[in-house]
């Protein structure tokens, strides 16, 4: 579902920071993260006694919290399993460049364009965040995933655009549909504030799991335990 | 023209060799990174990639070590101080001999 940027990077730093992305891990746990996180919200909102009930965005809040948090140790985690032994270990990207001796006083400054630096995990996770944060506004009831999801794709698709790990448009495009197609759908209450929590989640582990599956086709399970040594 | 050619030998030689020079630019922008993954993103052979890291590990340019991701032993490879260093010089003296020689005209669309 993504492009291959890996072949479109040609400075080393780039490079490593797209095979972050390449065997789709990221997107797979992050997506998980968030369905696991509208879960917490939804059975607060079945199970908390009636006067709690409205406080169903603590648990959410805090699962992310922890999510967000522990995400690199469970990639590393993954991954050494997983993609080390298979296409090798290169430094993870830092989630932002480092500090440069030169202040530029800019709004937009320019993005690193050979350092080993991602942002499209961030800037996924934390649209998807803000936008479902939007939707838990109970005036908007009914229309919150209808009205958030489009935007919601729109926004995903724009920052990622130009990222190491850019989504397809006709993925954003599919996101996008399904705030319409709740419109037909009468979601339970219980679930209306929850679904582009949830949508965005599945959306996200399906762009991973695809991207995982492609990966491990690619490249299949190696004899050694640790690859080739030096 | 003397003075280019000067330039030219004085060049770091032990980096020189493009198989070496991949390797530099690769850490170089990477950080640090393991056998398997230099191996498939310079394209080299097992034996290839091993000498040439032995090289540049004697000369003290690149650090080689084990360390575990998990319970996963990997051998990753990083430059040193003075890897960096000498790559820097490195890159800086081609690059003015080409700006110097002209040649660099030649790269520009």
């Amino acid at each position: 579902m993504k492009n291959d940027s890996v072949s479109l990077n040609p400075s080393p730093g780039r490079r490593a920071a797209s095979y972050w992305f390449i065997d789709g891990l990221p997107d797979l746990v992050s997506g998980l993260a968030l369905i696991l996180c509208g879960i917490a919200g939804l059975l607060w909102r079945m199970y908390a006694p009636s006067s709690w009930n409205r406080y169903y965005f603590v648990p959410v809040g805090l699962g992310f919290i922890a999510v967000f948090w522990n995400s690199r140790a469970i990639l590393e985690f993954l991954k050494s399993r997983v993609t080390y032994p298979r296409t090798g270990y290169a430094q993870p990207p830092d989630e932002s460049p480092a500090p440069r001796p030169l202040i530029t006083l800019s709004l937009n400054p320019r993005r690193p364009v050979d350092d080993n630096v991602a942002y499209s995990r961030t800037w996924a996770v934390m649209v998807i965040w803000w936008y479902c944060i939007f939707s838990l506004d109970a005036p908007l009831e009914r229309w919150a995933a209808p009205v958030v999801m489009p935007l919601l794709a729109a926004t995903l698709y724009a920052v990622n655009r130009k990222s190491e790990s850019p989504y397809q448009w006709w993925s954003a495009l599919i996101l996008a549909l399904t705030g319409p197609v709740l419109l037909w759908v009468d979601l339970p209450p219980l679930l209306r504030p929850l679904a582009p929590l949830l949508l965005a989640g599945a959306w996200l582990a399906a762009q991973g799991a695809c991207t995982f599956v492609g990966y491990l086709r690619a490249n299949p399970c190696p004899q050694a335990t640790e690859g080739v040594r030096a | 023209m003397t003075q280019l050619i000067q330039e030219i030998a004085r060049l770091d030689r032990l980096i020189h060799e493009p198989a070496r020079l991949t390797i530099m630019l690769i850490l170089d922008g990477v950080g640090e990174a393991d056998f398997l993954y230099l191996q498939r993103e310079g394209g080299f052979t097992q034996g290839n990639l091993s000498g040439h890291l032995t090289k540049l590990e004697e000369a003290g340019y690149v650090a080689i070590e084990k360390k575990f991701k998990g319970k996963v032993p990997l051998t990753v490879c990083s430059l040193t101080g003075k890897g960096k260093a000498a790559f820097a010089a490195y890159s800086q003296r081609i690059l003015s001999v080409f700006q110097s020689s002209g040649a660099a005209d030649y790269a520009r669309p």
